[in-house]
């Protein structure tokens, strides 16, 4: 997902979408749609700060671009960070490992307090998505459905489909349901594919990852 | 004033053709007033599997299009009282057909009809889209098979996006050897995940492609396990309670055709 225009990272206040300096308007909004669409977490509703150091975007741009996130990928501009290129920006001097991979330093992330609740059952083709907390769903994830949070996701029912938890890196971020039959887990950056055709224990399941680094899945008694 | 149903699957071939027409029959068998509407513009089959395909001289596009009032594009059935066919134009495109159009037709013939099925076309896209437009209630039509029931989920979370409740489910083709072995999916799999009312379950059954080919809704072949489940299904649907019988063992045919003596 790697896109050298343009670049998404998690920070602790948010989104932030880092736009190299010395493109045009077309090349940003074509880099964007790729890197975007190549998304398999959709950010529908989610704010977004756009940061770019001394750059041919005129204002005017600007505004054309933020209407662009808008209307093309329902995001909410929260700001725009105009830096200089000698500016020491917090963003760009940062070290490389937090540029690179936010995901691994995730845990100083703040714990989003926004959780979303969802009675119903996710089916295929639908996707919900939490981006400033945790999910609970009253129901089952089915296969082809999607649940994306940036916190823990706990599914009071089976889930048999795809959930990613600590989409913006939180590792400690876990995933917990009664019937745990999923055909994929993410945690932040790490990845699960249970083999295929298993049937659940008949107890609830935790998903978390573990000393490893791999995502381990156990019987669910209580939290610690 | 009647429902109108839109009998869908989201994946192609699993029954909805065989299943409006069998349905609407049954239907018209126990003395209801029905309608049923191929939406499956520019493929249309409805009328070969009725057995009316020569005499369908207008179709929905010409009442659409002010040809025709909608009263005489209605194919009267030879076998039953009170069972008509709206045809779909084999010339047009599914797109050609408006929501709003198909709305306004359902509106008008729920006025006088108890029953108004829908057969829809294969996938989610306009066609889909079109089919749903005048229904206020679903028949989902799915085979034991991973990917029928992975698209019955989505088209199931379609529907309940447009409000259409209730939406029932027809099992088809279930074959009670093959669940007893393990090598089908079963009925309560297919409940887990689908997670929607049972409406019927309709049994693998030879007997619906030789009536296909003859033009005969397998229902009017009385005794078949497909036509009886059909028959059971349609007697539901006017809301008397007629339970669904296990399938349980090799023997399943014959228990039901003791059951259905024992109720007669
Ligand atoms: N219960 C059954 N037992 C045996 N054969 C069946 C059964 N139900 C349907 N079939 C056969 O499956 C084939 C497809 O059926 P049908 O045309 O009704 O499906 P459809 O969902 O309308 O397809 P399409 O998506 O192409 O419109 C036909 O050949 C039919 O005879
Ligand atoms: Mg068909």
């Amino acid at each position: 997902m790697e896109n050298s225009i343009v670049k998404l990272r998690g920070y602790k206040d948010g989104l932030h979408l880092i736009i190299t300096p010395k493109v045009d308007l077309v090349e940003v909004e074509t880099a964007i749609n790729k890197l975007l669409e190549g998304m398999n977490q959709p950010l529908s509703g989610t704010s977004i700060h756009i940061d770019l150091t001394t750059s041919p975007l005129t204002s005017d741009d600007m505004k054309e671009l933020e209407t662009y996130l808008t209307e093309n990928y329902d995001l909410v501009v929260s700001g725009v960070n105009i830096l200089d290129e000698n500016d020491e920006s917090p963003i760009l001097a940062a070290p490389a490992t937090h540029s690179i991979a936010p995901n691994l330093q995730a845990d100083d992330q703040p714990d989003f307090g926004q959780a979303k609740i969802v009675r119903q059952t996710i089916r295929s083709g639908q996707t919900t998505s939490c981006l400033t907390g945790s999910v609970l769903i009253y129901g089952d994830v089915n296969p082809g459905g999607e649940v994306v949070a940036s916190g823990d996701i706990i599914v009071l029912g089976a889930l048999r489909g795809n959930a990613h938890a600590g989409a913006h890196g939180k590792l400690s971020s876990v995933i917990i349901a009664m019937e745990l039959v999923p055909l994929q887990l993410q945690i932040g950056t790490y990845v699960n594919r249970p083999p295929l055709g298993q049937k659940s224990r008949g107890y609830p399941e935790i998903a978390r990852v573990g000393a490893e680094d791999v995502i381990i899945v156990e019987e669910f008694i209580k939290f610690n | 004033m009647g429902k109108v149903i839109v009998i869908t699957s989201g994946k192609g071939g699993v029954g909805k053709t065989t299943s409006t027409a069998n349905l609407g029959t049954a239907l018209a068998m126990i003395s209801k007033k029905v309608v049923i509407i191929d939406a499956d513009v520019g493929l249309r089959n409805l009328d070969v599997v009725m057995g009316l395909e020569s005499r369908v001289v207008y179709t929905s596009m010409d009442v659409i299009e002010k040809r025709c009032e909608l009263e005489k594009a209605l194919v009267k059935d030879r076998r039953v009282e009170d069972l008509f066919l709206l045809a779909a134009s084999q010339r047009n495109r599914k797109d050609d057909i408006k929501p709003e159009q198909m709305l306004d037709i359902c509106e008008r013939l729920k006025e006088i009809y108890d029953f108004v099925l829908v057969d829809s076309p294969a996938g989610i896209e306009q066609g889909f889209h079109n089919a749903a437009a005048g229904a206020e209630e679903a028949i989902i039509i799915t085979t034991p098979d991973v990917s029928a029931i992975r698209d019955a989920d989505r088209i199931i979370g379609l529907l309940q996006n447009q409000d259409i409740e209730p939406i029932n489910l027809i099992l088809n083709r279930l074959s009670p050897t093959l669940v007893k072995k393990g090598n089908m999916i079963s009925k309560n799999d297919v409940l887990d995940i689908l997670n929607i009312d049972l409406l019927g379950i309709v049994p693998e059954d030879p007997g619906v492609i030789a009536s296909t080919n003859r033009g005969v809704p397998l229902v009017h072949n009385d005794g078949s396990p497909g036509a009886d489940a059909y028959m059971r299904i349609a007697r539901r649907m006017i809301g008397q309670r007629v339970p669904i019988p296990e399938m349980r063992d090799d023997n399943f045919f014959s228990n039901i055709l003791k059951w259905f003596s024992r109720n007669k």
